[in-house]
C-alpha cells in the first residue's frame, strides 16, 4: 500500500470563541471531513481572566485567552487531525503558535477586509484601536497585527493568517481544492448554536 | 577746516577772558570709617566646625506574593460523531465506500442560479431527545442543501423547500409521522432521508413495507432519487423470500404488507432485526387488531415511519392504531381530539399543496350534481324501499353487513340501471370526454367496481380506453401505464380506487372523473392526486359525479361533517377530510338503530 493510501481522509477544523460578556468565554472547535459532515465537536465551560490577567496581559489579552488557553485546550482534545483550521475571531489565530497546522482567519467578504483597513490608521482617536465586523454591530477584539495580517482570497471567501506564519498562506491554497464545495462560514454558525444549546443545558 | 574747529576754543577763551580767574575749590573725598568691636569678626575669620553624625538608612527586606495569571484549567464537553470511524477507514486515495464514485465537488455559490440567497434547511434535534450529545448530534448536522451543492448528495431535480424541510423533520426522528398530502413527495423524502442515514452510519438495514401494487414504484423510485443503495425486493417462494430476508448486501429491502403475513415467523424479539421500519401507506394498520398490524408491530426495529396522505380515515382511534406501532402506548383511544394532536404534534408533519406549491397549477373541482334517469330513478326507489322494509323486519338480527349490502346495492343503480343500463352519469361523462380528446388531453376515471369500469368501457371505446385494476395481472400494469402515457389515442384510463389510487404518478393527465363516490373522502383525494401532483403541466379539473336525492348525497353530508373532526388534530394544516363512515353512521343512513342501541338519523 502506497504512503497516500495509509493516510486519513481530509478534515478541516472550526475554531470560534463566544463572548458572552459577564458569563466568560466559550470556545468551540468543530472537526468537519471534506463535505462538511462532522467528525468531533469540542466546546469549552465558560473561560473568565482574573483581574491579574486583565492588567498583566493589557492588549494581548484576548490572544492570549483565545488562542493560548481556549484553542490549544480544544485542539489538544481532538482526535482528529485537520488538514487545516479556520477561524472567525482574529484574536484566536494566536493558537498557531502553539499548533502545527496552519490556521487562517476567515473574514465576512472581501469588502469588510478592506473597510477594516482602512478604519484603523494610528490616529490616536478613541476608535483608533477598534475594528467592527461589518455583518453584525459586534465589536470584535482588538487587532494586535490588523496592519499586517496576510490577507488574500480564495474561493470567494477572504481569508488572513498571522504574519509570523506567512508559509501558510500558499499551504492553505494548496489545501483548498480538497474543500472546495464548502462554505467556510456556515460551519461557525453550526458551533454557536451548539454552544448556545450546551448553555440552555447547563441552566 | 582747521580754523572752523579751532573758532569754538577762541570762543570759550575769550569767554574766561572776560571772566577773569576762576576760583578754584577743594574738596577731600576721604572718608572715615569708625568700627565697633562686635566680636563677629574674629567668628568670621575662624574656620567652621564640622561635625558628622551617621544613620541607618536600610529597610527590612519588602513583602512579595504571587499572583495567577495562568487562570484556573479548561474544562471541555467533547465527543466523535460515528462518522468519525467511517472516515479514519476510508483512505485518502482508494475508497472502499459504495458512495467513493461521487463527482468532485464544485466550489459553493452563495446565491443560487436565479441569484436568491441560498436557503440552509437544518436538522433540528426533536423534543423528546434529552441527552445534550444527542441534540448537538442533531445541531452540527450540515445544512441539507449544502450537501446539493458540494456534489455529497446528487439529485435528479433540485428538491422543493418543504422536502428539504420533510428530510430534516425525518431525520432527526425515531417515531414519525410523515403526513403531506398526497402529490407532495412522502417517497422523495423517505429515500432521501434513508440515504442520508444510511451515509452517515446510523442506520445499515432499512426495511420499507408497501402494498403489494406500490413495490415497483418504490423502486423505480430508489433508482431516481438514491441510485447507488442496493436494493432487496421480497418476493416469490418461501426460499427465494428467506434469501433476501437473510441478504445483508443489500441494506434496504422492500416487503409487501399481505407477504409479511406469510413471514410473520421471521419477526419477534429474536427473529430479523432493522434499524429502520417505514411504512408506506400506514393506515393499513390502523386497525390494532388487524392480522397486519399485529406482524408489522412485531418486526424488531430502532426507528419507525410512518407514511400517510390519510393518518385518519375514519376516527381518531386510526392515528392510535399507527402509534401503536411508532411508540406504543403514546396515545390513547379515550384522548380528547385537541389533546391528542398536541401530544403527537412533534412527530407528525403534514404539509398541503395549497401551503407550499405556490407554483402547483391549480385544481378545479367540480360536481356534477345529476339526476337518475327516469329507468335508474324506478328502480332505485324500489329498491330503497324493500330494502329498509327488508331490513327492519331483521330485528336484533341486523348487522352492519347487511345494511352495507343494501348501501353498496343501491350506489349501483346510481351508476347504472341494472335492468337497461341507462347511466345519468355516462351520458354527463361521454360529453365531456368527447372535449377531453378533442383537444388532446388525457382522463382518468375511478370507480370502486371493476364491473362498472367494464360498463364504462364498453360505451367509450371510441377514446381508447384502458384499464387498470384488480384483474389487471401486476406484471402487465406497468405497460398500461406506459402506453396510456406514450399513446396519443388512448385517452382514458379506467381504474379502480383499490388499484389506482396511490403511488401511481399520472401527472400528464388533465383531467380525472370519480364515476362514484367512496366511503371517504381520503380515497378520493389520494385517486386525484395521482394527476394533480408535482410535474403537473397545467390545471386538473376533478369532476365528482353525485346522484341527488340518493345515498350518495346522504354519505356526502356525513362525510362534510367529518372534515371537522380532522381539522380538530391538524389544527395547523388545512388538512381535508380523511374521515369515513362508523358504523352506526351506516346504520343511521337508513334511520335504523344497531343492534346496541339507537343512532343518530343521518339523513
Amino acid at each position: 500500500m502506497s504512503a497516500s493510501t495509509k493516510k486519513a481522509a481530509a478534515s478541516i477544523s472550526f475554531l470560534t470563541v463566544l463572548d458572552q460578556g459577564d458569563d466568560g468565554l466559550f470556545g468551540g472547535y468543530l472537526v468537519l471531513n471534506a463535505a462538511g459532515r462532522p467528525l468531533e465537536f469540542h466546546c469549552t465551560a465558560p473561560v473568565k481572566a482574573n483581574r491579574a490577567q486583565q492588567i498583566l496581559y493589557g492588549r494581548t489579552l484576548a490572544p492570549y485567552l483565545y488562542g493560548e488557553q481556549i484553542g490549544q485546550t480544544l485542539i489538544g482534545k481532538a482526535k482528529t487531525s485537520p488538514r487545516w483550521i479556520c477561524t472567525d475571531v482574529q484574536p484566536a489565530l494566536a493558537v498557531r503558535d502553539y499548533v502545527a497546522t496552519p490556521v487562517a482567519l476567515v473574514l465576512e467578504a472581501p469588502s469588510a477586509v478592506h473597510e477594516e483597513q482602512e478604519e484603523s490608521p494610528s490616529s490616536g482617536d478613541s476608535t483608533s484601536s477598534k475594528t467592527w465586523r461589518l455583518d453584525a454591530a459586534r465589536e470584535t477584539a482588538p487587532r494586535p497585527h490588523a496592519a499586517s495580517l496576510l490577507e488574500f482570497e480564495l474561493g470567494g471567501f477572504a481569508l488572513a493568517v498571522s504574519p509570523t506564519w506567512g508559509d501558510d498562506r500558499e499551504t492553505v491554497k494548496s489545501l483548498w481544492r480538497e474543500f472546495a464545495g464548502l462554505d467556510l462560514l456556515e460551519p461557525f454558525a453550526r458551533i454557536r448554536e451548539a454552544i448556545e444549546e450546551a448553555q440552555k443545558a447547563a441552566r | 577746516m582747521s580754523e572752523e574747529r579751532d573758532a569754538p576754543r577762541r570762543s570759550v577763551r575769550g569767554v574766561l577772558a572776560e571772566a577773569g580767574r576762576p576760583e578754584v575749590v577743594s574738596v577731600d573725598l576721604a572718608l572715615t570709617a569708625e568700627s565697633f568691636a562686635t566680636g563677629w569678626q574674629t567668628a568670621i575669620t575662624r574656620s567652621p566646625k564640622i561635625s558628622v553624625e551617621s544613620s541607618d538608612v536600610t529597610l527590612p527586606p519588602p513583602r512579595s506574593f504571587a499572583v495567577g495569571v495562568a487562570g484556573a484549567p479548561i474544562r471541555t464537553f467533547g465527543f466523535t460523531f460515528p462518522e468519525a470511524a467511517l472516515q479514519s477507514a476510508i483512505p485518502a486515495q482508494e475508497g472502499t465506500s459504495p458512495f467513493q464514485h461521487l463527482p468532485a465537488s464544485k466550489p459553493l455559490a452563495a446565491n443560487t442560479a436565479d441569484g436568491k440567497p441560498r436557503r440552509a434547511t437544518r436538522i433540528k434535534p426533536p423534543g423528546d431527545i434529552i441527552k445534550l450529545e444527542d441534540r448537538l448530534y442533531y445541531l452540527l448536522q450540515p445544512p441539507l442543501e449544502s450537501l446539493v451543492a458540494s456534489g455529497e448528495m446528487r439529485f435528479p431535480f433540485e428538491p422543493f423547500p418543504y422536502q428539504y424541510q420533510g428530510i430534516a423533520f425525518l431525520y432527526a426522528r425515531y417515531s414519525a409521522v410523515l403526513a403531506d398530502e398526497m402529490g407532495l413527495g412522502k417517497t422523495m423524502q423517505a429515500i432521501s432521508t434513508i440515504r442520508l442515514l444510511l451515509r452517515s452510519g446510523e442506520v445499515r438495514r432499512v426495511l420499507l413495507i408497501c402494498p403489494k401494487p406500490l413495490v415497483t414504484n418504490w423502486r423505480r423510485e430508489f433508482n431516481l432519487w438514491a441510485p447507488e443503495i442496493p436494493l432487496a425486493i421480497v418476493e416469490g417462494d418461501q426460499n427465494r423470500r428467506h434469501w433476501q430476508w437473510t441478504n445483508e448486501a443489500a441494506p434496504v429491502k422492500i416487503a409487501n404488507y399481505e407477504l409479511l403475513l406469510r413471514d410473520q415467523e421471521l419477526f419477534g424479539d429474536d427473529g430479523q432485526r432493522f434499524d429502520l421500519v417505514v411504512l408506506d401507506e400506514a393506515q393499513r394498520i390502523k386497525n390494532r387488531s388487524s392480522s397486519t398490524s399485529k406482524v408489522v408491530r412485531s418486526i424488531a426495529r430502532t426507528r419507525g415511519w410512518a407514511l400517510t396522505g390519510t393518518p385518519i380515515e375514519n376516527s381518531p382511534e386510526d392515528l392510535v392504531g399507527i402509534f401503536e406501532f411508532l411508540s406504543p402506548g403514546f396515545l390513547a383511544a379515550t384522548m380528547k381530539p385537541r389533546r391528542m394532536g398536541q401530544a403527537a404534534g412533534d412527530h407528525i408533519l403534514r404539509r398541503t399543496k395549497d401551503a407550499v406549491l405556490e407554483d402547483l397549477p391549480p385544481k378545479i373541482i367540480r360536481d356534477a350534481e345529476l339526476s337518475l334517469s327516469p329507468q335508474q330513478y324506478d328502480t332505485y326507489r324500489s329498491a330503497e324501499d324493500e330494502g329498509v322494509i327488508r331490513l327492519s323486519e331483521m330485528g336484533a338480527e341486523i348487522s352492519i353487513q347487511h345494511v352495507f349490502e343494501l348501501v353498496l346495492r343501491l350506489k349501483q343503480i346510481c351508476n347504472f340501471d341494472p335492468a337497461t343500463g341507462a347511466s345519468s352519469k355516462l351520458e354527463r361523462m361521454e360529453a365531456d370526454l368527447e372535449e377531453v380528446a378533442a383537444s388532446g388531453q388525457k382522463a382518468i376515471v375511478f370507480s370502486q367496481w371493476v364491473e362498472t369500469l367494464d360498463r364504462i368501457k364498453k360505451r367509450l371505446g371510441r377514446f381508447g380506453p384502458l384499464e387498470y385494476h384488480g384483474r389487471i395481472p401486476s406484471r402487465r400494469r406497468d405497460q398500461v401505464i406506459d402506453e396510456f402515457k406514450s399513446n396519443p389515442d388512448k385517452h382514458v384510463l379506467l381504474m379502480s380506487y383499490g388499484a389506482g389510487s396511490v403511488g401511481l404518478n399520472l401527472q400528464f393527465c388533465g383531467y380525472v372523473f370519480l364515476f362514484d363516490r367512496w366511503w371517504n373522502p381520503a380515497v378520493e383525494d389520494q385517486a386525484i392526486n395521482r394527476a394533480h401532483r408535482i410535474g403537473a403541466s397545467g390545471p386538473v379539473v376533478v369532476t365528482r359525479m353525485l346522484t341527488l336525492d340518493t345515498i350518495e348525497e346522504r354519505i356526502n353530508q356525513i362525510l362534510e361533517e367529518k372534515r371537522e373532526l380532522f381539522a380538530a388534530i391538524f389544527s395547523h394544516a388545512a388538512a381535508p377530510s380523511s374521515a369515513g363512515l362508523s358504523q352506526d353512521e351506516i346504520f343511521g343512513l337508513f334511520n335504523l338503530r344497531t343492534p346496541k342501541g339507537p343512532v343518530r338519523a343521518a339523513a
